[in-house]
């Protein structure tokens, strides 16, 4: 009986739920110092004086550190522009500046408040619009004396840190050939992860080698970062991985790491630092905020002829990963629908805020909310239904995505706007709601003409109704893992990797199912390691909803090598041909022959003291995809490996009295591949959907003057549980040739198209478009009221006015021109 | 610091007058606590009454109610003579915090931290609370309205203890109610907390009312002016009074100096409409 698509308890779920899983904030060493940072308090300036003296005066504290004391060269991901301790100047609110060592948590943290900064501070570049004005301050006047990794031009020029140009040169033609155009302009702020666990980290330093023990998503970046900044080989330097109290991509680059790894050299101690709440939201590397501007040449028959494409995204002070994300726009504009041709240019910049970073789906959510609002104010402008629209323009199989990548399976995202439709079909909605928009009318008609107000209103007669859909193609991160299996002399099987289980269960379930599958085992007879960099071939780390795809794929490899091992082992013992023979729970069988059978373990022992222990390891990187390598200049992220594809239906209500915005129903439909555990894929949608709902409505993490406003988990406004409803979901299946038994990644996606689905409902019920977000309450009633002559807050624009000819009657509205 | 465990109100007014200012009373701790860990409050002493059972319980004598400081919220959501008499206070306690927040925070609590934003006190307000304080040097009887003096400040003194909350039931032809807007739908502060005690007489003319805010800057309060356009109107009537009444408010809640002032004005306007279409729909007759 196969394990696959069944779901098994994770291998973790016992010791998280009791309150004894050691996650990184827990651990302790004997005689281990701790450390904490002094970091500026302005957004931009320089440094005049840094006065260790009163933070000297704290109890238990031992040493301050400034940048004279510690390395002085720059490093980065890609670009090595940042510090480890600012020097001469600061560039962010939050920035390293100096470090405070002492005997315990408290004496350290009252020395970093202590320590004496005397900073002449600058007016800060806070926003994009800023850093690109003619004549901007540079945020990193020396920007062209940093190293980019690899040599690679990516369009670096002042503030501007990376750009990524793709002009075919034939867009003035297009819309010269035009009936209308339709422009937006899309606005997204930031976005913090906002895990709970802070980052921590924890060095020792014996013989030479670091060991750092951190609960973090990357273990190799880890080590590689470490080895760079601190100047030793990456082999000097050994990450050992502990459980993970959440990361969403803010646990992928260094952060802590390098400070424990210096400080444990210097005073020959274990050596802790641990953020605190407030340094984690002000440090965070949030999503970028972006602002999108798109133009579209359509004809009146619905064809879209171009989309012209102008993206500027916030890098934060330092470059971080956004030279890399910045290839992500050429995957989402005329990959989903088709375009005739396009131009798109993405220009990611510095200021002087936080440094921008990765959080799950990385820049998706921006880049489809940009896509599908167009989309919709494209449709309004034809007079189209959305979705009809939608269909229409859906791209095929065998279309080339903007950088030639050839899509072959189109057609799934076609499947999924029909099973959609099945569980929750458009046009009952659209009509439902057409008709609570009369109900509000003759309610708001009655108000205002003074009849009788104490009349009880019909139910809900102040709450307007909208829908709307959203879709992705999003992809499966390629980058290299490596797993060994190896079999147990009791019978069961232990994988040896580094991949990290960042609670989506990838690892704790997932790839443990795989193996066993293979195997002939249950899924709770394998056992699989924690990250350990000196013990483990190389993992890319848990991102990009790779873990079950690219690891998955080594294990199944290296177990089909065990499982080949144990046959012809047990072969020999039973006189049966390897072919012969079967594996089922642990029992090795002469297929027909019940009583000519062994264990498992049985075979182990004989194996490992004859031949050797039964082991076997194998690696995996999926290939990149055939693509056009002339398609952009800038572009790090050449291809799109192995996509999903994804559609998103949100049905909403807006409270006209307050503003709020309610979703009432909220259906899936996703495509993975193949559902190895459904349990843990239904987690990952359900909490990729509460993540993209408080993007879409409630989060806030606003900045001004380069600092950001709401500090607190409580200012944050994550949603509640009450403001979640239960997503329905619609799982495909269409298996990939390389992955695992067909799998391909699943744990991103779900956040991806989440805003555009609710923004393009809430503008539905309001027949307002909502180009920025969050939408807020205030900005639902500010939109209310913009209405002409407050006549009726349900104007019935959504309708299609078409004629006979199916061709648009309505002169567009301002969008169009 | 000190911390006190008083056993009765005796011992809690010895502790109050040997500390003075420098003493804070401990009830449900939800507002307290976090104060003291932000290192916003750092009081000598503080005084734990959650242990004095005569501060407990819920009790009605010759048509009044009184209700003891140390009642929890939970209390007075699910306790069917609040939900019966004073649905307001009943509806303001369950939108509290969250459900954890409510089985620990008090009644007392409430009004002595006198947050602008506490739900509770625009349904005390409405029903006319009077407090019940107590100190070494005796009693004394202060009705809400003259107890709350700005956020945050009360004209409690420092050595007085509120012991019960007297409230007047609404009466047969009367409903009432509360509303509250905030961003969450729980673990979240009012923009703008709205409460409404109506009667109305038998031919159907409002012949009681009483209105109360909280959520602003100011500490909750009543808004005579709109009450006073509401007083004597017939409820049948083809005025618009309602609106009348929420424009009225949204003055009453002062200029629109920050976005959310701005917001709290745009709400009250329909919030009203909406709780006062909701009162009166209970009154019977009333609406037809």
């Amino acid at each position: 009986m196969s394990v696959l698509g069944t779901s098994p308890e994770r291998s973790d779920a016992d010791a998280k739920l009791r309150g004894q899983a050691i996650f990184g904030a827990d651990l302790s060493r004997t005689g281990m110092l701790w450390a904490a940072l002094a970091r500026s308090p302005v957004a931009a300036g320089r440094i005049r004086a840094i006065d260790p003296a009163p933070a000297l005066r704290g109890d238990g504290v031992l040493e301050v550190l400034t940048s004279a004391d510690v390395p002085d060269w720059r490093t980065g991901v890609i670009v090595s522009d940042t510090p480890l301790l600012a020097a001469g100047s600061v560039a962010y609110e939050g920035e390293p500046v100096a470090i405070v060592v002492a005997e315990s948590r408290t004496a350290a943290e009252a020395g970093a408040r202590a320590v004496a900064l005397d900073i002449e501070t600058a007016e800060p570049v806070s926003t994009p619009e800023q850093a690109l004005e003619p004549g901007a301050r540079l945020v990193h006047p020396d920007w062209n004396r940093f190293a980019v990794a690899g040599g690679e031009d990516i369009g670096r020029n002042g503030n501007v840190v990376a750009e990524v140009v793709h002009d075919p040169g034939d867009l003035d033609e297009a819309f010269a050939a035009a009936d209308i155009v339709v422009e937006g302009t899309y606005r997204t702020p930031r976005q913090y992860q906002a895990h709970l666990e802070p980052k921590m980290a924890l060095a020792t330093y014996e013989s030479g080698r670091f060991t750092i023990e951190v609960s973090h998503q990357y273990p190799f970046r880890l080590r590689d970062r470490v080895a760079q900044i601190t100047g030793v080989a990456p082999s000097a330097v050994r990450v050992v991985g502990h459980h993970i109290g959440g990361g969403f991509g803010a646990k992928l680059d260094v952060s802590l790491e390098a400070f424990v790894a210096l400080l444990a050299r210097r005073f020959r101690r274990p050596v802790r630092m641990q953020h605190t709440a407030l340094e984690e939201r002000l440090v965070a590397p949030c999503r970028a905020n972006a602002i999108v501007a798109v133009r579209s040449a359509v004809r009146r028959d619905g064809t879209i002829l171009a989309t012209d494409v102008e993206i500027v995204s916030d890098s934060g002070a330092y470059a971080n990963n956004g030279p890399a994300l910045s290839s992500i726009p050429m995957f989402v504009f005329g990959s989903i629908y088709r375009v005739g041709t396009a131009r798109i240019r993405t220009r990611n910049v510095y200021t002087n805020t936080a440094p921008t970073g990765a959080y799950r789906g990385v820049n998706g959510p921006w880049l489809v909310f940009a896509n599908e609002r167009h989309m919709d104010a494209i449709a309004d402008a034809l007079g189209r239904d959305r979705r009809d629209f939608r269909l229409a323009s859906l791209a095929r199989d065998g279309d080339l995505m903007r950088n030639g990548q050839p899509l072959t399976e189109a057609s799934i995202l076609r499947e999924a706007f029909d099973r959609v439709d099945e569980l929750a079909p458009w046009r009952d909605i659209v009509s439902r709601n057409q008709a609570q928009r009369g109900i509000v009318s003759r309610n708001q008609a009655q108000r205002d003409a003074g009849a009788r107000t104490s009349q009880p209103a019909e139910s809900d007669a102040d709450v307007l109704r909208g829908a709307g859909q959203a879709a992705a193609i999003w992809l499966t991160n390629p980058m290299p893992g490596h797993a060994t299996v190896k079999l147990n002399e009791d019978g069961t099987a232990t994988v040896i990797t580094s991949a990290t289980e960042n609670g989506s269960g990838a690892v704790a379930t997932g790839l443990r199912q795989i193996a066993a599958e293979t195997l002939g085992l249950a899924a709770d007879a394998v056992t699989i390691t924690m990250p350990d960099t000196d013990a483990t071939g190389y993992d890319a780390g848990s991102q990009g909803s790779r873990t079950t795809h690219v690891v998955g794929r080594a294990i199944a490899d290296a177990a089909a090598d065990v499982r080949t091992q144990v046959l012809d082992r047990a072969s020999r013992m039973l006189e049966a041909a390897p072919e012969d023979l079967v594996i089922t729970d642990g029992v090795v069988t002469v297929a027909g022959v019940p009583a000519a059978s062994l264990t498992l373990g049985a075979v182990a022992q004989a194996a490992t003291w004859s031949d050797g222990p039964i082991t076997a390891g194998a690696s995996y990187v999926t290939p990149t995809p055939p693509h056009d390598p002339a398609c952009a200049t800038g572009m790090l992220i050449k291809g799109w490996p192995t996509p999903t594809y994804h559609l998103h239906q949100a049905e909403v209500s807006v409270d006209t009295v307050t503003g709020r915005v309610t979703v009432d129903r909220y259906v899936v439909c996703q495509e993975v591949g193949r559902a190895i555990h459904p349990d843990a894929i239904a987690g990952q949608i359900q909490g990729g959907v509460a993540q993209g709902l408080g993007f879409a409505l409630s989060e806030r993490v606003d900045l001004d003057h380069g600092r950001y406003v709401q500090r607190t988990f409580k200012a944050h406004g994550l949603p509640l549980a009450e403001d979640v409803p239960k997503v329905e979901m619609i799982v495909m299946e269409h298996a990939d040739p390389a992955g695992p038994y067909g799998a391909k990644g699943a744990a991103e996606p779900p956040i991806v198209p989440v805003a555009a689905a609710v923004a393009n409902a809430v503008s539905d019920a309001i027949g307002v478009p909502f180009d920025t977000l969050p939408i807020t309450p205030e900005a639902v009633l500010e939109a209310l009221e913009a209405e002409p002559n407050g006549e009726t807050v349900a104007r019935a624009a959504r309708e299609p006015v078409v004629n006979r000819d199916g061709e648009q009657e309505r002169e567009t509205t301002g969008r169009a021109s | 610091m000190q911390f006190c465990r008083v056993r009765s109100v005796a011992e809690a007014v010895d502790e109050l007058s040997r500390w003075g200012t420098e003493g804070r009373i401990l009830a449900g701790g939800t507002d307290v606590m976090p104060q003291y860990l932000r290192g916003e409050q750092s009081p000598a002493a503080l005084i734990d009454i959650s242990g004095i059972d005569g501060l407990q319980g819920i009790s009605e004598v010759g048509g009044v109610t009184s209700i003891g400081a140390l009642v929890t919220m939970r209390r007075l959501a699910t306790a069917s003579l609040v939900q019966l008499r004073y649905p307001a206070l009943a509806q303001a306690a369950a939108l509290v915090g969250a459900w954890q927040t409510q089985t620990v925070a008090t009644l007392g609590g409430n009004i002595c931290s006198a947050a602008a934003t506490a739900d509770t006190l625009p349904a005390l307000l409405v029903a006319d609370a009077q407090l019940m304080l107590v100190s070494k040097s005796g009693r004394r009887r202060v009705s809400l309205e003259e107890l709350l003096e700005g956020p945050g400040v009360t004209a409690l003194r420092p050595t007085e203890l509120l012991r019960a909350v007297e409230v007047e039931p609404l009466g047969e032809r009367g409903a009432e109610g509360y509303v509250k807007v905030s961003r969450r739908s729980a673990m979240d502060l009012a923009v703008v907390g709205l409460a409404l005690r109506l009667s109305v007489t038998p031919s159907g003319v409002i012949s009681g009312v009483r209105i109360a805010l909280c959520g602003g800057a100011r500490a909750a309060h009543r808004v005579p002016t709109a009450e006073s356009l509401l007083l004597g109107s017939q409820l049948s009537g083809d005025i618009d009074v309602f609106g009348a009444v929420g424009e009225e408010l949204a003055r009453a809640v002062g200029p629109a100096v920050s976005p959310e002032a701005h917001y709290r004005r745009r709400v009250l306007r329909g919030l009203f409409d909406r709780l006062a279409r909701r009162c009166t729909a209970q009154i019977p007759g009333a609406s037809g």
